[in-house]
């Protein structure tokens, strides 16, 4: 097969982006989404076509040289990898069945030509990330995901707020990429070159002592993207965004770039104990925190957010417990499953009349139970019930986790086990909220296209069989994915503990769901407590943030333009201006516009030439 | 056309000489406003044309591809000499399509219409000559021909506070070139002493030895006149002021071009004729542009005036320029030099922009702007496009250029560079909050006196020409920066090697 | 020669510092234009004796010179006094002092 032909891959959701951004206000409606909808579909069916290419280390193909010069080569390369080919497959598929939903959700949006360009666009430099064979490709795709997030969450720019999450999404993030960019600089200046496969295998030549900050920079990248502890704050404001974009950039694709990222340069990453200590450690106190706001948030898209941040901290765990199986297994399927999470809650909130707020929904299952039943799947999964494919993965890097049996890694593993707990609690808090009692909302519902219901079977089967991709021995499985990645399989346990493990996790599932069944089947006014005011807000980082770094970046900002370029430096040289205007006033007198008082002058300098020549000649 | 026939011709006189003849013209026929701007607008088509001839034709080599070489004053030792190697090319085109933009941008001046276009025109022979000039004299002679239409055009055409700004700018400018001028001819004395002849030649002057106290004297003359001009940290007050009270042309002229002039004056002049003393001002040099990377990217966030913004992003990124010449290495002078090539089309492409902003709203005030996305919504997305640019998105043409010196300057500061690395986190909050006062948020208080409903025409045909090609070379920059670096390598490796000419 | 020529040097050191006293002290335009005459004609009187003094042709060629050109210099300067005289109807010095600093 010719190996050029990954390259349409990325070719040609760049290609509908562009087309549709620059004559989409000339195309007929239809035409957009068809063209948007088209090139990412193409791209998933490349993808299966491409499978074969994966297989056997690899495959790599350039399209040009982007950047040379001495010894720095940065090409259009693309490096197709079983990592990189489960990654494509899974981004190409969710953002068809998004892009398909999307043409419904955005039926009768104006500039439907802007949605539809950005997320082709979003869908390319996503593509980047993955497939990237070097590291400057790879930040091209990460800062364009993060552009096309900022324009998308600002989508309805006309509101404020929508417009300054977008905005809050881009800087913060950028922030990680500060230390990303400082890796690439440092990996560059110790290794010269910044291809990804070289820096791998070349990883060990580096000095031990210098791999530890290289890897915590790389993970302050990856926090900046995937929303993880301290970096996180954007994430619940994103979801000011049109659903479908919460779907596929802040759930299923964009978010889980900095796993990805820690995944590729595993074989770098792995060589720093400190470092993936941290890394676990970041992972599993974001899913505690995320866990525990999640658990008060009364808007359905911020739920579904904080617990985007909750599971992805579990992958980091999986990354920082040395399991890229595991990680990846997790991102899939809860790639699956979020996404399905989000459509329906958009179309929910389609059903709700555009409400947002859980306390205002209620008995929305009378109204669409095939809905109903599809979001179910979606919460059990989230959830972790037994048997479906979010239990498999989660139960996986728990056992990883449990398997190391070190102290840090049972603490680890004891957070991770009690927010899932949490995960099961304000899961099914959502479901009831959402589905059961009795309709408290005061709007009418709109229409619900087909395509927003028709949309989410696929994503239940997928997201309900996911553990299927890495199921282990242990369930009669053969690990696939491990195998497929060339990664070791997962430790083998005894039996007993093995079915105690289970037990356990069956528990605490129980635990979660039976108090979010007492409190929430039947809907009940909470009163507001500062303990939930705590945990709605997030526990005010954002006041923190406001607070320790925006109100002093905006005084050094004042204080460097009043102070710094006005009173200082403008202040010096108009100083000298007017020292010098002020002298001039004296000698100005001299010019009385009077001729003869010139020449007087003149008449008396020559006086004094002569007087002096005349001194000279008699001495 | 082939290299031959480029060079049978005196094309760099031509070149040169050409925007001073439509300077005249311009005078000639100053009562027929049509006449003038045709005129304009063709000479600096000229200048183009010739520009891109020279671009595609001659070959990439290293040394100097064309040389021009007179006598022009042989008691003192002055020729007439202008000789052309890959970076002045390169400048020398930058210098050709931004000002095809600057007559462009002002098609509908209405003050004095032929003065105007004049001092354009007049304005490119100095700056193209800048870019030429090998002789110290005429170098010197083109140096402050800038200097002078430029005051013209902000200090008459100007806004508000245009007499202050314009009068800044000079004196600025004008003590940074005195003290270039008495260095230069210091200079030329002492070489003129050690080998019995008088010459301001670049070549000759070279060869001149010096005592270390002298040369570092000398250097300051001239590192002061181009640090002024580039700005540099803290010489740089006077940019903001000139920036935002220039008319759209000025402002063109002086971001994308001006202060390339001051970069490329320390690369051609000021670091080749005192090499040790360079080597020993390139620390000072760093610390100066980190600080101005940082100063200029925080005082950018708390304006309220786009220009002023887009002013203050000019400093910063000099800074990354400077930074990356500081470095001393290849990798960084490939990408200052590219960064200087991208910031001139991005931010001519801005100033541009907001100049067709305050001809539909009368307004550049960020508070009372807004929801533009709305009511004109190419313009927007023109105005999104150069913004990204500028905050250094990867795939357009600021991020080649900083990727580029931030790597080279790894490699000699590493911790320079980390910390200037957070200095792109600064642009993207500046100019988001552009992005944002802007475009988006809800429609802004102001309406063209006479509008109905606040519905500004978007782009006419005039700005769709001007806008594309520089959107087109924004992207092109981005994605195939290697059209500019080939040419870029051989005379960046010779001035790296202890400063050597060709 | 039959005067001697310090005699001359004498009468036109006199003639000079009556032309400049004129100048400086006179407030009437055409009084100082008369002083620039006299010290004009002043400095012919020396050229006109160094020539006859070195029997050298030139210094008389140079005073032929100068009266040549005092009298356009004569001509300009009271056609310009008759147009000050015009808009300020005065000829005092006084009235036009519009390049006082």
């Amino acid at each position: 097969m010719d190996s050029r032909l990954l390259l349409l891959l990325i070719i040609l959701p760049l290609t509908g982006g562009v087309l549709n951004a620059c004559f989409g206000c000339r195309l007929p409606r239809q035409m957009r989404a068809l063209l948007a909808i088209s090139s990412v579909l193409a791209s998933f069916v490349l993808t299966l076509i491409c499978w074969p290419l994966a297989a056997d280390g690899g495959t790599q193909v350039t399209l040009f040289t982007w950047l040379k010069s001495s010894g720095l080569q940065a090409d259009i390369g693309l490096f197709f990898d079983p990592l990189a080919a489960s990654m494509t497959l899974m981004v190409t598929g969710v953002a068809s069945l998004i892009h398909i939903y999307a043409a419904g959700y955005m039926e009768y949006e104006e500039d439907q030509a802007r949605f539809f360009a950005l997320l082709n666009l979003f869908v390319f430099a996503m593509l980047c990330i993955l497939l990237a064979d070097n590291l400057l490709l790879l930040f091209l795709g990460w800062e364009g995901v993060g552009f096309c997030s900022y324009g998308l969450i600002g989508f309805w720019y006309q509101k404020k707020e929508n417009a300054l999450a977008g905005r809050k999404a881009f800087i913060v993030t950028r922030i990680g990429d500060l230390f990303f960019t400082i890796a690439l600089l440092w990996l560059f200046a110790l290794l010269g070159t910044v291809n990804i496969a070289e820096i791998n295998l070349r990883a060990t030549e580096l000095d031990p002592l210098l791999i530890t900050p290289l890897v915590l920079l790389l993970l302050g990248g990856a926090c900046g993207k995937s929303a993880q502890l301290p970096l996180m704050t954007w994430l619940p404001d994103a979801m000011a965004g049109p659903t479908p974009v919460s779907a596929l950039i802040h759930a299923a694709t964009m978010v889980t770039a900095g796993v990805y990222l820690l995944c590729r340069l595993f074989p770098l990453v792995s060589l720093s104990s400190v470092g993936m200590a941290t890394i676990a450690c970041i992972g599993a106190a974001t899913a505690l925190y995320a866990a525990s706001c999640a658990l008060e948030q009364r808007e359905i898209k911020r739920v579904l957010a904080y617990s985007t941040m909750s599971q992805i901290g579990y992958m980091f765990m999986a990354v920082g417990v040395g399991s890229v199986a595991a990680a990846i297994n997790h991102l899939l399927v809860h790639a699956f499953f979020k996404a399905l999470l989000f459509m329906g809650a958009g179309a929910l909130i389609h059903l709700a009349g555009g409400e947002n707020d859980i306390f205002k929904m209620g008995g929305l299952k009378q109204k669409n139970p095939f809905l109903f039943w599809l979001f179910l799947i979606g919460i059990l999964c989230l959830a972790g019930a037994p048997l479906t494919g979010g239990f498999f993965s989660k139960d996986a890097i728990l056992l990883t986790a449990f398997s190391r049996g070190d102290g840090l890694s049972a603490i680890l593993w004891g957070v991770g086990v009690f927010t899932a707990g949490l995960t099961s609690f304000y899961s099914f808090r959502l479901l009831y909220l959402v589905f059961f009692g009795d309709y408290r909302g005061d709007k009418s519902a709109h229409h619900l296209s087909p395509l927003l219901i028709w949309t989410l079977p696929l994503l239940a089967l997928l997201g309900l069989f996911g553990g299927l991709i890495n199921l282990p021995h242990f369930y009669g499985g053969s690990e696939m994915l491990s195998h497929w990645l060339g990664v070791a399989p997962a430790l083998e346990l005894p039996l007993p503990t093995e079915i105690g493990l289970l037990a356990l996790m069956t528990l605490f599932f129980v635990a979660g769901w039976l108090p979010a069944h007492l409190f929430y089947r039947k809907y009940q006014p909470e009163a507001e407590t500062p303990w939930r005011r705590f945990l709605l807000q997030g526990w005010r980082f954002d006041a923190l943030y406001e607070r320790v770094i925006l109100q002093p970046y905006r005084f050094v900002a004042n204080f460097c333009w009043i102070g710094g370029d006005k009173a200082l430096i403008d202040g010096v040289i108009e100083g000298i201006g007017r020292t010098l205007l002020h002298w001039g006033g004296y000698f100005r007198q001299l010019a009385t516009g009077q001729v003869s008082f010139y020449l007087q002058g003149f008449a008396w300098g020559l006086l004094l030439m002569l007087g002096w020549l005349l001194l000279k000649a008699v001495t | 056309m082939t290299f031959v026939s480029l060079t049978e011709l005196p094309i760099l006189s031509l070149i040169l000489w050409l925007p001073l003849a439509g300077t005249l013209l311009c005078l000639l026929f100053r009562h027929s406003n049509f006449a003038c701007r045709w005129l304009a607008l063709l000479t600096t088509g000229a200048v183009l044309v010739l520009a891109i001839c020279l671009f595609v034709g001659l070959p990439t080599a290293p040394g100097w591809l064309i040389r021009e070489d007179y006598a022009w004053i042989p008691t003192f030792g002055i020729r007439y000499s202008l000789a052309l190697d890959g970076i002045s090319l390169l400048l020398v085109s930058l210098t050709a399509v931004l000002q095809v933009a600057a007559v462009l941008i002002s098609w509908k001046q209405k003050e004095h219409p032929a003065l105007f276009y004049a001092l354009v025109l007049l304005l490119e022979t100095g700056i193209i000559g800048v870019f030429l000039a090998t002789d110290l004299i005429l170098f010197y002679l083109f140096w402050e021909l800038m200097l002078i239409p430029m005051l013209f055009l902000i200090g008459v055409w100007g806004h508000g506070n245009r007499v202050y700004a314009a009068l800044k700018f000079f004196f600025f400018t004008l003590a940074g070139s005195l003290c270039m001028l008495l260095a230069i001819i210091t200079l030329y004395l002492i070489h003129g002493e050690q080998s019995g002849i008088y010459s301001f030649a670049l070549e000759s002057l070279m060869q001149t030895q010096l005592s270390p106290g002298i040369e570092m004297l000398l250097y300051g003359g001239f590192l002061l006149a181009f640090v002024v001009k580039v700005p540099l940290f803290p010489f740089h007050t006077w940019l903001p002021d000139a920036h935002t009270e220039a008319p759209a042309a000025g402002s063109v002229d002086l971001a994308g071009l001006l202060l390339k002039t001051g970069i490329y004056g320390l690369i051609r002049f000021a670091f080749p004729l005192f090499p040790h003393a360079a080597q020993q001002s390139l620390p000072l040099l760093a610390v100066l542009a980190l600080i101005g990377i940082f100063y200029a990217a925080w005082i950018a966030y708390v304006q309220t005036d786009v220009k002023r913004v887009v002013a203050y992003s000019s400093v910063a990124h000099m800074g990354f320029v400077i930074l990356g010449l500081a470095a001393w290495n290849q990798l960084a002078w490939e990408g200052a030099l590219l960064l200087m090539v991208n910031h001139g089309v991005t931010t001519g492409g801005l100033f541009i922009l907001i100049a067709m902003l305050q001809d539909r709203t009368g307004s550049r005030d960020l508070r009372a702007l807004g929801g533009m996305w709305k009511t004109l919504p190419f313009f927007s997305a023109f105005f999104l496009l150069f913004c990204l640019a500028s905050l250094g998105l990867p795939g357009l043409s600021n991020f080649a250029g900083e990727i580029l010196v931030l790597l080279g300057a790894f490699g000699r500061w590493p911790v320079f560079a980390a910390l200037a690395a957070a200095g792109v986190i600064f642009s993207a909050a500046y100019m988001l909050r552009v992005v944002q006062g802007v475009l988006w948020g809800p429609l802004g208080q102001l309406c063209k006196i006479g509008d109905k409903d606040c519905l500004h025409e978007d782009l006419d045909r005039r700005e769709w020409l001007l806008l594309i090609p520089l959107a087109l070379l924004v992207v092109w920059l981005g994605i195939y920066p290697t059209t500019i670096l080939e040419p870029l390598r051989g005379p960046i490796s010779l001035l790296l090697q202890g400063g050597g000419l060709p | 020669m039959i005067v001697p020529f310090h005699h001359l040097l004498v009468l036109a050191t006199l003639l000079f510092l009556l032309g400049l006293m004129a100048v400086l002290v006179r407030r009437n335009l055409i009084m100082i234009l008369i002083g620039v005459e006299i010290m004009l004609n002043a400095a012919g009187l020396v050229l006109v004796g160094a020539s006859a003094l070195w029997q050298q042709i030139d210094g008389q060629v140079l005073v032929i010179f100068l009266m040549a050109l005092t009298s356009a210099e004569v001509s300009i300067s009271l056609a310009m006094v008759v147009y000050l005289n015009r808009r300020k109807k005065t000829v005092d010095v006084r009235a036009f002092d519009e390049l006082r600093g």
